[in-house]
């Protein structure tokens, strides 16, 4: 009988929270839901060039690298200054890439290895750092530590702008020069002969990697930001082969991911934000895995199936 | 501050230095010799996934045994290692997903899980997030340091016993296929041992540095040598010394003792790729410089 009533109890409690964050009866939750859509959103659009480019994992190695510029930031401003702390971070991260570019053309490299070194070597600087300031620090700087696993829920309305200014700035900046994109992407070589300048437009995609990776550290924290590059981008892979619904499609699945991502974490006592929304767009990969128009599992099953049959017949 | 006072002073004070350089040092060695494999084979980056993907392992075996026991921990995080290689393999042979994406979903999604896992239902046991993400050479505990040290020399004596079939598997597969060499179960011996290297080094370096382990001495090695036996002699001298000066930096500057050691195996790295006698990027620039002032001056001369 009890175990009944406090299970009835504690769901009731899980729908009264839910109630809490729909009627965003708290500024807090509308602040971070609106965060992780618009990350989720950022992320995916952007993640979509990464993969194509097959540079999936620079956007990992560019997340581990932000903690030592941010660590940096600290030490210098002595404080949690927001625009101090976003700078270094984006130096930091932006020098990462470029630096993997570097070492993947020395004589005896590989650019799988370059990724590794870069994202060690950062993240262990970072930690270096991060001691010195344990020990040094008179501020508090808990909020360099709700950078690693990230932490929607705190985010500043500074930080809210930061996220806002990013998502539509980059998200405008794709839309305008998708062409040029488009046709560097597919085949960069073509795109140079017709003139377009490929190399900015690399340069142009590192730098803007390292914006979106900044702005999303605050809400799904250095070590699943790589996720959500990768994963929403994908899972829209599956789901059509014409870039600009691919680029809609991960867009889309990553804001329903951050979503999805910040109620659970509302919902649930001691749940971090960026780890649930990294298990939301998993599954919506393996869901387009499973049922995607392109390549799908169900499709490719039941095309052999048909094509099984009709030999018979 | 005397000589005596900076090099030898460190090792008198109580055991812990000579406990952390232990350690540091039999984490090191393992993962550089395996390095060296998954280097030559291009599965550098799965290490990255290996590294984060013991963090679930641990965690599931916790929730089911409900102890810390070593031999469980090994076995689960072994057990997810293999799950977490053999799903990125299936997703990166299908169409439609990018061998490196398949890394990069596989090892997110299984973090993630053992982060929230971490974080609901295992609050009182002795796992701090801190402490699985950044290690603490310092302040390791006698199981762990017992289990590197039955650890790192079984590692290092499979590898000798697996040598040749190693060797010919990373430098030719069809050949070795063509052999008739266990070509699949060789890869897989490989992930298993890098899971089980990381997760006997979790306590003492974490899971983030342990892919600096892995990868840095394989790439610096790989700039300097040109056969197996002496890529790997380099590998782990590179291991050990940036075990030591990474010790003495951490402890002459209270600073993280993991962090500096991958510090000081970065600069190493760094060293290597500029200064090397042949491959070096500095010492290249050198060379072509020269040779062009000496075919200026014969071209003058003529």
């Amino acid at each position: 009988m009890y175990p009944l009533i406090a299970a009835a109890s504690g769901s009731s409690v899980l729908v009264a929270r839910a109630l809490e964050f729909f009627t965003f009866k708290y500024d807090f939750a509308r602040d971070a839901l609106i965060a992780s859509i618009l990350v989720g959103a950022l992320c995916g659009v952007v993640g979509v060039f990464l993969v194509l480019r097959g540079l999936s994992l620079l956007g990992d190695a560019a997340g581990h690298a932000t903690l030592p510029g941010l660590a940096v930031a600290f030490i210098l401003t002595g404080g949690l200054a927001a625009p101090a702390l976003l700078l270094g971070a984006l130096t930091s991260a932006f020098l990462a890439s470029v630096t993997v570019g570097v070492l993947s053309r020395g004589a005896r490299s590989r650019p799988d290895a370059s990724i590794g070194i870069v994202l060690s070597v950062f993240f262990g600087a970072g930690t270096v750092l991060l001691t010195y300031i344990q020990r040094t620090a008179t501020t508090s700087y808990a909020g360099l530590d709700s950078m690693l696993l990230g932490n929607v829920a705190g985010i500043s309305s500074g930080q809210l702008l930061s996220i806002v200014v990013a998502a539509i700035v980059l998200i405008g900046g794709v839309a305008l020069t998708y062409r040029h994109l488009l046709v560097s992407t597919f085949d960069s070589v073509f795109a140079a002969s017709i003139g377009v300048r490929t190399r900015l437009i690399h340069y142009a995609l590192l730098a803007t990697l390292s914006v979106t990776i900044v702005v999303s550290v605050q809400a799904v924290g250095v070590v699943l930001v790589s996720a959500m590059l990768i994963t929403p981008a994908s899972a829209a892979l599956f789901l059509s082969s014409r870039l600009e619904r691919v680029l809609a499609f991960a867009g889309l699945i990553g804001a329903v991911s951050g979503a999805l991502g910040a109620f659970v974490s509302y919902l649930g006592e001691g749940v971090a934000t960026g780890p649930a929304i990294v298990l939301a767009a998993s599954s919506f990969f393996l869901v387009c895995m499973i049922f995607g128009p392109r390549n799908g599992l169900a499709r490719r099953w039941f095309n052999q199936r048909s094509r099984s049959t009709r030999q018979e017949a | 501050m005397s000589p005596h006072e900076l090099f030898i002073e460190p090792w008198t004070i109580g055991a812990w230095m000579w406990r952390g350089t232990l350690a540091a040092s039999l984490a090191a060695v393992p993962c550089a010799v395996l390095g060296v494999f998954l280097y030559l084979r291009r599965l550098s980056l799965i290490a990255d996934a290996l590294t984060h993907v013991a963090l679930p392992g641990i965690v599931a075996v916790f929730l089911m045994t409900g102890s810390m026991e070593p031999l469980p921990m090994l076995l689960g995080a072994a057990a997810v290692g293999a799950l977490a290689s053999y799903a990125i393999e299936n997703l990166a042979s299908r169409d439609g997903v990018r061998s490196d994406a398949a890394i990069g979903i596989v090892f997110t999604a299984l973090f993630a899980v053992g982060v929230i896992l971490l974080s609901t239902s295992v609050q009182n046991a002795h796992i701090d997030t801190q402490c699985v993400l950044f290690g603490d050479v310092l302040g390791i505990s006698d199981e762990s340091l017992l289990l590197l040290g039955v650890v790192a020399p079984l590692v290092c004596l499979c590898v000798a016993l697996g040598w040749r079939w190693l060797g010919l598997v990373s430098f030719d597969p069809g050949l070795a296929v063509n052999l008739g060499l266990p070509v699949a179960f060789v890869h897989y011996a490989l992930m298993g041992g890098v899971s089980v290297a990381t997760v006997a080094s979790f306590e003492a370096i974490g899971a983030i540095l342990a892919i600096a382990f892995i990868i840095v001495p394989a790439a610096t090695a790989h700039i300097l040598a040109d056969r197996l036996h002496v890529m790997v002699g380099i590998a782990v001298a590179h291991a050990l010394t940036s075990v030591l000066v990474g010790m003495y930096t951490a402890v002459w500057f209270d600073l993280s003792a993991s962090g500096c050691i991958v510090c000081v195996g970065g600069a190493l790295y760094a060293a290597a790729f500029l200064f090397a006698p042949r491959h070096g990027v500095m010492t290249t620039a050198l060379r072509r410089s020269a040779r062009r002032r000496v075919a200026s001056r014969i071209s003058r001369v003529a």
